[in-house]
């Protein structure tokens, strides 16, 4: 998701190729090819720039609308319905080959990830993985971050585990059958999936969040050849 | 062999600037088709020629429709004159199918999205969504038709955005 103004210049995109199974889009006011997962300009007069991005989640439909019921929702076009894909395409997908390999213990080339760049790394975590622990603490670089699923089950969001005012760093655990989703073991607040205190002497402050992108290993580890990656605590 | 001259010539300017043609058509496709690894390189010279080409093919249509001209008056025979008529014909097919853009016949363009308030969206509750929040406003792309749109321009509380997928 990105801004499309760039250089005081509003883009329009059009879908316009694939590198290695990451569509590429060209802008119908410079003719420039941007490339959909970094952002970057790949070839044409703007060559060499990165688009801004717009934070995002990836997120249920429940969920999204229990935090956002004011919120607005892009409909179907009605002509293309009929094409759309069927509701199990990620099953469908996960069967299609790819054309590029990073062979890694335990991975399958189109086992889905939730990546992360920031704090000078990168690290994908395996969204099976995670679904299975539900709540995870964990670092990226040597930043201390929480991973949670969501209530739904199926939502991830990362969150900085640093709090002004609260050291050292402290751990979470998952609560079930509360308004909370989980505590902080320092003060004992419960904390919500927005990373947000809503009870305990810590009501109030919220987690600074971490963007997160759902993608396949192949294409992550592709643009990220660095990544170090998370496959369970009880790997480790 | 005289009168046999302005026709070889044009026949030859005619193959030369149809292998253009057709090369300056075929190579992005050839490169840039699904489940095709490309190369870094490879991938940067076909969308060069995608940029470039329609110099390329206004050039090779132009030459051929000016030889056509020529080789119409140098030449009476009239089955000659239609066979060059065709061969203009034909140089332009490559050209016009360049303007096609295949990836948008394949997965159609959105165009401008129209939008509907949560609470009155049909979606079942299990279906994912890209969601941002901008300005203050949060809107959600659902990925079952992003999936097959890919991209959507759209503009949330006054912002520019492209979401894709």
């Amino acid at each position: 998701m990105w801004r499309s103004v760039i250089d005081g210049l509003r883009l329009t995109f059009h879908l316009a190729g694939i590198n290695n199974q990451n569509f590429l889009m060209r802008d119908e006011e410079t003719g420039t090819y941007w490339q959909q997962i970094s952002g970057r300009a790949v070839s044409g007069p703007m060559a060499g720039k990165v688009l801004t991005l717009v934070p995002s989640d990836e997120l249920s439909f429940k969920l999204w609308k229990s935090e956002q019921p004011q919120g607005t929702v892009v409909k179907d076009v009605a002509a293309y319905v009929h094409e759309y894909s069927p509701e199990n395409w990620d099953v469908e997908m996960a069967r299609a080959r790819t054309v590029l390999s990073f062979p890694e213990p335990g991975m399958k080339q189109r086992d889905i990830i939730m990546g992360v760049t920031a704090f000078g790394a990168s690290r994908a975590f395996r969204y099976d993985a995670l679904l299975r622990e539900k709540l995870v603490m964990d670092h990226v670089g040597l930043e201390p971050v929480m991973v949670a699923v969501g209530p739904d089950g199926a939502s991830v969001r990362i969150f900085r585990r640093r709090i002004s005012g609260v050291e050292p760093v402290t751990d979470f655990y998952r609560v079930e059958g509360q308004a909370a989703l989980f505590i902080d073991a320092a003060t004992g607040s419960g904390w919500n999936f927005q990373g947000c205190a809503i009870s305990g002497k810590l009501q109030g402050t919220c987690l600074e969040r971490v963007e997160t992108i759902k993608d396949y290993w192949f294409d992550w580890r592709n643009y990220h050849p660095d990544t170090s990656i998370f496959a369970g605590t009880a790997r480790h | 062999m005289k009168t046999r001259r302005p026709g070889w010539r044009f026949v030859l300017l005619w193959l030369l600037a149809g292998a253009v043609a057709w090369a300056l058509l075929i190579y992005p496709i050839y490169v840039i088709r699904p489940f095709r690894y490309q190369g870094a390189r490879e991938l940067l010279v076909a969308l060069a020629v995608i940029r470039f080409r329609p110099i390329g093919m206004v050039l090779a249509v132009a030459g051929v429709f000016a030889a056509a001209i020529w080789y119409w008056r140098s030449e009476r025979r009239k089955l000659r004159r239609f066979l060059s008529a065709v061969c203009v014909v034909n140089i332009a097919v490559p050209a016009v199918l360049s303007r096609v853009n295949i990836f948008e016949l394949m997965f159609h363009p959105a165009g401008t999205p129209t939008v509907s308030a949560a609470s009155e969206s049909k979606l079942d509750g299990n279906e994912m969504v890209i969601a941002v929040k901008v300005n203050g406003s949060a809107r959600a792309f659902p990925i079952r038709s992003m999936s097959y749109h890919h991209i959507y321009n759209d503009v949330v509380a006054g912002e520019p955005i492209v979401a894709t997928y």
